[in-house]
């Protein structure tokens, strides 16, 4: 099994001195779908933001297939952000879209791809602003997929969406083959797809492993200002 | 905040529509250059081109109530600086003459936005070499205007719904405090925005 | 501000929009050189967040706003380069989206505020910093105001639109009222920016030479537009006063209101000399409030 991410002892502090992740270690497998939890300011974000590179390394490299070169990384892991808004910044949709692809030369066929895959043909002219929030996510997603990654690290995905959307994403998410690293507060989600689940908490890592095993621990849940979901509560593992 | 009164035909499919953006863009000038260059006795001209400007606004499909409705607004701050042409020999005259100027270069300019998309003329400055910088803010600064305009009505309005003093002055201070926030954090979407194009593969 | 179409004259608007490039040219250039690419979507925000400061109401008197123009604040907040080229963009956007500003007048716009208020104000407010932040800010975003505004009416009576001895005042007497909103919403904005985030306004000082270059290009506009008419000045006010039908000579109330009641000071006979030391007090009265609003807003930081 190809190792897809490899974090080893990472450590990361802000600017303003605080310290956000404190020797962090973990691994993911070629085609895993992990989930990333914990309370806010656990340091999910910054986390996602060290797989391809935007905040610096710590004294092991991030490696992303085996490479630890920015180039590489940045070409392999398609990070998806929290805010639609800071992602989209081209006038239109085409442009947004193929602002990753125009850079890595892939032509325009993959950009109808991306936007047929996210349900959006017929969009490519529009202007962001005109989009509903749940529209602006797909944009980015597709913005993000035109570029081929091989690891998917999205930041709080189902955020902000209507039940509608939070389904479509879900199952989109389902049926897409790469390796994915969801960062998010949804547990229903993080129940339905991934098999395994890190938490965070205060920078570190506090527990590392199977998704019900984790989710089903009311104690540590609580202990890390979560809970277990009720999905759990009738849950008959068969 | 309803923005789309500005652009709100821009998107209609006519022929004019589908034309260049290029084309369009030095048709446009060329009619305002011509115009403010024509002496005023050139009537015949003024009203070909009025003609011509209101049977394009036709063909575009684009409402004459609407282009009416856009020159009512605009026309007041032109009336101010026009009002002092006055108070000179032979005002009138030059009164006159500005008026109808600009009035018809204000409808060239309202058919311009509304049947070319500004992400278009975009375009066109980047062909044309406009440094890239430059054409890179113009770009920013559309997509973001409308949602920096949202944030700071916000941001207004949660701070007015928590003061409880009426006087100007606590007004003015409201808004200075809300404009500085908006530049605080914009200054932290752009550097979200950076991350954003360097995970793209910005260099 | 915004000239629409209509009131420049092809010379005049050609002659500007030549001024009005190079002074954009050269301060691309030096944001090209200076700005770290980290910052490049600092500006597309920045002209994003000035027009929409641009856009908010300060309420004045009656059914009257006020609006900030946002030059000085953009050169104390970015520095004079980044401000030229951010409020050039700010300028176009509203030329060709919001139709304020006519296509034609748009180099005569751009100089006048996205190339002389930015860098007047800044060096102004880098004369006056040593005041006090605050006030130094405010003074400057004053002027920036005032001289945008006589480029302005200089630009009108080189095209025949307005006569001089009408504009200056006209342009120039508004403007200095304007300009004291400027002032003062600059202030504000900038006390709080302080207040947030303190290194924000902590600008290194660009190299000499880039102030001094742009500073050039400045004065010539400025020697282009407003010195041919400086000696014409009172036959145009004599102009004025005959259309409208009395000789200002015999006026018992002059034309231009003025703290000094009567033109005939002992020793200053000339209406240009006094008018013109009118404005020198107004410039100082308005140093002064500068100062006092600098006074108020600290002390209300620490309340």
């Amino acid at each position: 099994m190809t190792t897809a991410i490899e974090v080893r002892n990472l450590s990361y502090r802000y600017p303003d001195g605080r310290e956000a992740l404190r020797d962090v270690s973990f691994t993911v497998a070629e085609g895993e779908c992990v989930g990333l939890i914990g309370p806010n300011g656990a340091g999910k974000s910054t986390l996602l933001l060290h797989l391809n590179g935007i905040l610096p390394d710590g004294p092991a490299p991030v490696r992303i297939f085996g490479e630890t070169g920015l180039a590489a990384r940045r070409r392999a892991v398609g990070l998806l952000f929290q805010d639609p808004d800071d992602q989209l910044f081209c006038p239109t949709i085409l442009e947004d879209v193929a602002f990753g692809p125009d850079q890595l030369g892939l032509g325009r066929e993959v950009v109808r791809e991306a936007l047929a895959q996210v349900g959006l043909t017929g969009f490519e002219s529009r202007s962001p602003h005109h989009l509903s929030h749940g529209e602006k996510r797909r944009v980015c997603l597709a913005g993000v997929l035109a570029c081929r990654p091989r690891v998917l690290a999205l930041d709080e995905p189902t955020s902000d969406l209507d039940p509608r959307g939070r389904r479509e994403l879900k199952s989109f998410l389902r049926e897409l083959p790469v390796t994915k690293l969801i960062a998010t507060h949804d547990l229903e989600m993080v129940v339905e797809l991934c098999g395994r689940t890190i938490l965070l908490d205060r920078g570190q890592i506090i527990r590392d492993g199977p998704t019900l095993e984790l989710l089903n621990d009311e104690e540590l849940m609580m202990a890390h200002g979560l809970e277990r979901p009720h999905i759990l509560r009738h849950w008959h593992p068969h | 905040m309803h923005h789309d009164f500005l652009d709100r035909y821009s998107r209609l499919d006519t022929p004019l529509h589908r034309a260049a953006a290029g084309v369009k863009l030095v048709g446009a000038l060329a009619i305002v250059g011509l115009t403010v260059a024509a002496p005023l006795a050139a009537v015949a001209y003024f009203v070909a081109v009025l003609i011509g400007l209101l049977a394009a606004a036709r063909w575009a499909r684009i409402p004459w109530r609407y282009l009416g409705w856009r020159l009512l607004w605009l026309e007041p701050f032109v009336l101010g600086v026009a009002f002092l042409t006055l108070f000179q020999p032979g005002g009138h005259r030059v009164f006159a003459g500005i008026m109808i100027k600009s009035t018809l270069c204000l409808l060239t300019m309202v058919l311009l936005a509304n049947t070319t998309p500004f992400a278009d003329l975009l375009r066109v400055l980047r062909q044309l070499r406009v440094p890239a910088l430059l054409v890179t803010t113009l770009a920013l600064l559309y997509r973001y205007l409308f949602v920096l305009v949202d944030e700071a009505e916000r941001m207004h309005r949660a701070r007015v719904c928590r003061t409880f003093d009426r006087r100007r002055a606590a007004v003015w201070r409201n808004l200075g405090t809300v404009i500085g926030q908006l530049f605080v954090r914009s200054t932290e979407r752009a550097e979200r925005i950076y991350a954003a194009m360097l995970a793209r593969g910005w260099k | 501000m915004h000239i629409p179409d209509g009131f420049l004259d092809l010379k005049t608007a050609v002659g500007a929009g030549v001024v009005a490039a190079t002074g954009v040219g050269l301060a691309l250039q030096q944001v090209r050189r200076q700005l770290p690419p980290r910052k490049v979507p600092l500006l597309g925000l920045a002209a994003a967040f000035i027009f929409a400061a641009q856009m908010l109401n300060f309420p004045v008197a009656g059914g009257t706003s006020g609006h900030l123009i946002g030059a000085v604040l953009a050169a104390v907040l970015l520095g004079p380069a980044a401000a030229v080229v951010v409020m050039t963009a700010v300028l176009v956007v509203q030329c060709f989206l919001f139709q304020d500003g006519g296509v034609s007048a748009l180099g005569a716009n751009i100089f006048n505020m996205a190339v002389l208020a930015p860098v007047i104000g800044c060096g102004i407010y880098r004369l006056a910093r040593p005041v006090g932040r605050i006030a130094a800010a405010a003074f400057a975003g004053w002027c920036s105001t005032v001289v945008a505004a006589i480029s302005c009416a200089g630009q009108l009576a080189l095209s025949g639109t307005v006569a001089w001895g009408v504009a200056f005042p006209a342009m120039t007497g508004v403007h200095m009222l304007i300009g004291i909103g400027e002032g003062l919403i600059t202030a504000l904005v900038l006390a709080a920016v302080w207040k947030a985030r303190p290194e924000l306004l902590n600008q290194p000082a660009a190299p000499a030479g880039g102030l001094a270059v742009a500073g050039l290009v400045v004065a010539l506009g400025l020697a282009l537009f407003v010195a041919p008419f400086a000696c014409s000045w009172p036959d145009g006010l004599e102009k004025v006063a005959e259309h409208l039908g009395f000789d200002a000579k015999a006026a018992k109330t002059p034309l231009l209101a003025s703290p000094i009641p009567d033109y005939e000071l002992p020793g200053i006979g000339s209406p240009v000399v006094a008018t013109a030391l009118a404005g020198v007090l107004g410039t100082v009265v308005v140093f002064g409030l500068s100062l006092l609003l600098a006074r108020s807003l600290a002390a209300n930081k620490e309340s």
